[in-house]
């Protein structure tokens, strides 16, 4: 089986990984490379970027029209998953100014314009990672990719079709209190998987904000790790980020979701198990 | 802290200093370091120390002197009542004071003079010692002058006696454990340091009543002290030269006195490029009104930079993660095997390995194993390898950037320096 050199760099904060196999299409990788760095480019409160752009906009209380492409296919995503969520997943909200939130804002997609009732900023947050990631696998698809395997930072993980070696991608999600532990074992195939994660390691370096629960902005200190697989990046990224912050009746909801995979673990209590749409006793 | 701790902690450091030098390339880079850690102070009589200058700075020096297992304090001296009667409070009583160096000189009874008085009388302090058969521990920068620098060198080398220069960083683990990882090739070339010594102070001490602001606030006149450039950017000035292993070529500059219009005549704000071979550059800032960036030398080469007093090293292609390199070793030799990934977001600073914890003033810290060097250079005759030739070209760099500042045009490096 033929794998080309894999492409690595630095994006969305973190490192990405990509892996191609059965193919010699080495300017597919590169294309597939500027889908991501693109979407940090767009998406990015790190440096001027569209969204910062836009941020100003929402900020002063003036309306703004969203002229790049790529922000408002997220915005779009974004509007979405806050519905999907039931609000836990809200760029919005930020502890520093209570009530501010997606809720506050009025988007319309067909005419791309955005405001918003009281100053707002949108952080996109792991979400970012997990539109990348799509929009590189649809360019990979795009050019006839069979197989690959991308990563951004560890906690975002997108496939394209199966192992090359046959059938699905097999991850094994290690547990983030005990080193050899593991916490899931699933297969993927043109899936993405999100993990989200309040304890393990990373979660205490320095440049990481807090988790904050949308609904009332608090921090969120249970010892939780989350798990999403979707076929879409982003929406796995925006489940596993509601799941964490979730209460026990919304948690609850988001698992119970038919076709989609989610895992929530708890580690607050004595035995580590995925919670049961059924058992839950959260906090 | 008991004797014990104190041991342990000093054991540590050392440890720190041995591991990160011990390393390929590093006998040539820190000679210094090596030798001073590797020297377990042999017993007998300690080295006697008279220290000329009991100001704060002085009598931080005498603490650590104090806890060195090879020198002591044998006398003391300060022109300003005040300061020797805060010194005396750290000694001994059987300690000798005096109010005027020469007068310390002729009584006798020193190995070695410890220099820590306003720049512009260390060259006159040292050259004194050296007629009086003392060796030299004088602090940084070394004189006010480049003559008067290499009159310093020279008059050390005439009379076979050691002068070593206070430079901390060069004893440092966190910058020698930097360096290591340079040499190792971790960050690629260096073509840069970008360095910064920014406070938000005026440096101005208050006066007290039976003193005057000149003697107090010599740092801020010109005929005492070149400012910023000697007081602080020497120490940056001597880590861009040891990482890039060179001396400038040329400096250009611009220094004004921007925000401190209270009388100073030396400047508060200085911006500098010193130039290296293969067009390598140290860019420098140093300014009194805004401390954000703080004091910091980013190393920069091709893969990555080092921030030694953030201790952290940033890479500029991430490392790979190894279970996705395991995978695709496995794909080519046809096995399937499950990929261990995932957990919270991987994040791309990685702390420098920092042997040993920070150790502050009144225990073990680098300034002391500059002294416990110097106790054996002083008993062997021998200086610490490489040092002074560091300690030389760093206050030689710093003076020739005030030069450049003061004329407006490029100065380049002179070539009538001593060889050491």
């Amino acid at each position: 089986m033929t794998a080309m050199q894999p492409e690595r760099f630095a994006a969305m904060g973190t490192r990405v990984e990509l892996h191609l196999f059965g193919s010699d299409d080495r300017g597919a990788l590169l294309a597939a490379r500027r889908a991501i760095e693109a979407v940090d480019d767009a998406l990015t409160i790190h440096r001027p970027s569209a969204t910062t752009a836009l941020n100003e906009c929402l900020m002063a209380g003036r309306p703004c029209r969203i002229n790049d492409p790529v922000l408002l296919d997220a915005l779009v995503e974004i509007e979405e998953a806050y519905a999907a969520t039931y609000g836990l997943f809200d760029p919005a909200a930020d502890a520093a100014r209570p009530g501010a939130g997606w809720n506050m804002i009025s988007f319309d997609r067909d005419d791309a314009r955005i405001e918003a009732l009281r100053p707002v900023a949108l952080d996109f947050g792991g979400f970012g990672k997990g539109f990348a990631l799509d929009r590189a696998c649809d360019v990979l698809r795009a050019a006839g990719v069979a197989s690959a395997f991308l990563c951004a930072g560890e906690s975002s993980i997108a496939v394209v079709g199966e192992h090359p070696l046959g059938g699905g991608w097999p991850v094994a999600v290690p547990h983030p209190l005990q080193p050899e532990g593991v916490l899931a074992e699933v297969e993927l195939c043109d899936e993405a998987l999100s993990i989200s994660s309040t304890v393990g390691a990373g979660t205490a370096a320095p440049e990481r904000a807090a988790m904050i629960r949308p609904t009332d902005t608090s921090v969120v200190t249970v010892p939780r790790t989350t798990v999403a697989i979707d076929r879409s990046g982003a929406r796995a990224e925006v489940m596993s980020t509601a799941l964490l912050v979730a209460d026990d009746d919304r948690a609850g909801r988001l698992l119970d979701c038919g076709q989609a995979r989610r895992f929530l673990f708890d580690f607050s209590r004595e035995a580590a198990m995925p919670v049961q749409p059924g058992e839950m006793a959260l906090q | 802290m008991t004797d014990k701790d104190f041991d342990l902690t000093r054991r540590a450091f050392i440890d720190g200093v041995l591991k990160a030098t011990a390393a390929a390339g590093m006998a040539a880079a820190a000679p210094w370091a090596i030798s001073a850690a590797g020297a377990e102070p042999a017993a007998g009589d300690r080295v006697r120390l008279g220290v000329i200058g009991t100001g704060d700075r002085g009598r931080t020096l005498i603490r650590n002197i104090l806890k060195t297992r090879n020198c002591t304090v044998t006398a003391i001296c300060d022109d300003y009542a005040p300061h020797l009667a805060k010194a005396r409070a750290l000694v001994s009583p059987a300690t000798r004071a005096f109010a005027d160096h020469r007068a310390m000189l002729d009584a006798g009874g020193l190995d070695a003079i410890v220099i820590a008085t306003p720049l512009n009388v260390h060259a006159a302090h040292a050259l004194d010692s050296f007629d009086a058969g003392l060796h030299v521990w004088c602090e940084k920068a070394m004189a006010r002058t480049i003559a008067d620098c290499t009159a310093m060198v020279k008059k050390s080398q005439d009379s076979r006696k050691v002068l070593q220069i206070g430079h901390q960083r060069m004893f440092h683990p966190t910058y020698l454990n930097a360096l290591r990882r340079v040499k190792a090739g971790e960050i690629g070339p260096i073509t840069q340091i970008r360095a910064s010594w920014h406070r938000n102070t005026s440096w101005r001490r208050p006066v007290p009543p039976d003193s005057s602001d000149r003697r107090i606030n010599w740092r801020l006149y010109r005929d005492v002290s070149a400012g910023l450039m000697t007081e602080l950017a020497t120490h940056q000035l001597q880590v861009g030269n040891w990482f890039l292993d060179a001396v400038p070529t040329r400096v250009i500059g611009s220094g004004s006195i921007c925000f401190w219009k209270d009388g100073r005549d030396v400047y508060d704000h200085v911006a500098l490029v010193y130039e290296y071979a293969g067009g390598r550059k140290f860019v420098y800032t140093s300014l009194l009104n805004n401390a954000r960036y703080g004091c910091e030398e980013q190393i920069q080469g091709s893969k990555g930079t080092i921030e030694p007093e953030l201790g952290r090293i940033y890479q500029e292609v991430p490392p790979k993660v190894l279970a996705l390199q395991r995978m695709q070793e496995d794909v080519k030799r046809g096995h399937k095997r499950t990929v261990p990934i995932g957990g919270a977001t991987w994040f791309p600073e990685l702390p420098v390995t920092t042997p040993g914890d920070s150790l502050g003033w009144g225990e073990y810290d680098e300034t002391m194993l500059q002294f416990e060097g110097f106790g054996e250079a002083v008993r062997s005759g021998k200086p610490l390898p490489g040092l002074l030739a560091q300690a030389y070209h760093a206050s030689v760099a710093s003076l020739l950037g005030e030069q450049a500042m003061d004329r407006g045009e490029a100065m380049t490096w002179p070539t009538d320096l001593v060889t050491v």
